[in-house]
């Protein structure tokens, strides 16, 4: 189908359960759970998510709790307070955004840096 | 920041190509364009427009019908099934209004 709107989860909306699907998503409200997705993912700055994310880029101005994998990359905006893991090939954190846990960029070191 | 940009109207709409397998609660109007499986509780309008299904027990304050419903529905003012409406369930709601075309198969409670 042609019509890829952005998918937008309203402010006074909870999603328990499994999220998944090939097209922009906006969290203003909440999810709980899990979510799978293919494109961006974006959680405003009212967005409440405590999820695991598997997705390919992710925009996160809220809070979120969780393990991002994100194949593409990972934005902290200012507002962001995310604590968890974060896995992705670009990871920006932005002044004033709060994080706590683990990151991983997947560093690809050459052979003789990384032997022991 | 990307506010009141392509949203219609600003209500939540879950787009054609999501499926969401679980729960989903608020208070606020909901439109399904894409799959959701599970339970669906909303005080407002929940609308399943054309080619969406719905595999849920819904409970809203109003529901519109143009997609694929399987589940029971309670809702406290009106349910309308428009003439594309697939639904499968009980539906419990003190007006129902079925189109020529809807497809319907399961028992209506208007409280009489």
């Amino acid at each position: 189908m042609a019509d890829k709107e952005p998918c937008l989860i309203g402010s006074r909306i909870t999603i328990r359960g499994q999220v998944s699907g090939n097209q922009d998503l906006i969290v203003e409200g909440r999810i709980e759970g899990r979510v799978s997705l293919q494109n961006k993912f974006t959680v405003e700055e009212s967005g409440q998510v405590e999820a695991d994310l598997e997705v390919a880029e992710a925009a996160l101005h809220g809070q979120v709790r969780g393990e991002v994998v994100a194949t593409h990359s990972a934005h902290l905006h200012p507002t962001a307070r995310v604590v968890g893991t974060i896995r992705a090939p670009r990871v920006v954190i932005e002044e004033g955004a709060r994080f706590s846990g683990q990151i991983d960029m997947e560093v690809e070191l050459p052979a003789d840096v990384r032997a022991k | 920041m990307a506010k009141d940009k392509d949203r219609p109207m600003g209500n939540t709409v879950i787009g054609s190509s999501i499926v969401i397998d679980g729960e989903i609660t608020g208070e606020e109007p909901l439109t399904i364009l894409g799959t959701v499986k599970g339970k669906i509780v909303v005080a407002q309008n929940l609308t399943v427009e054309p080619g969406a299904t719905v595999e849920a027990n819904v409970e809203a304050q109003s529901l519109t019908v143009s997609g694929r419903v399987t589940g029971n529905v309670t809702v406290r003012e009106r349910v309308e099934l428009r003439s594309d409406a697939k639904m499968v369930g009980d539906v419990k709601s003190p007006r129902v209004v079925i189109a020529d075309g809807a497809s319907f198969k399961g028992n209506v409670d208007m409280d009489v």
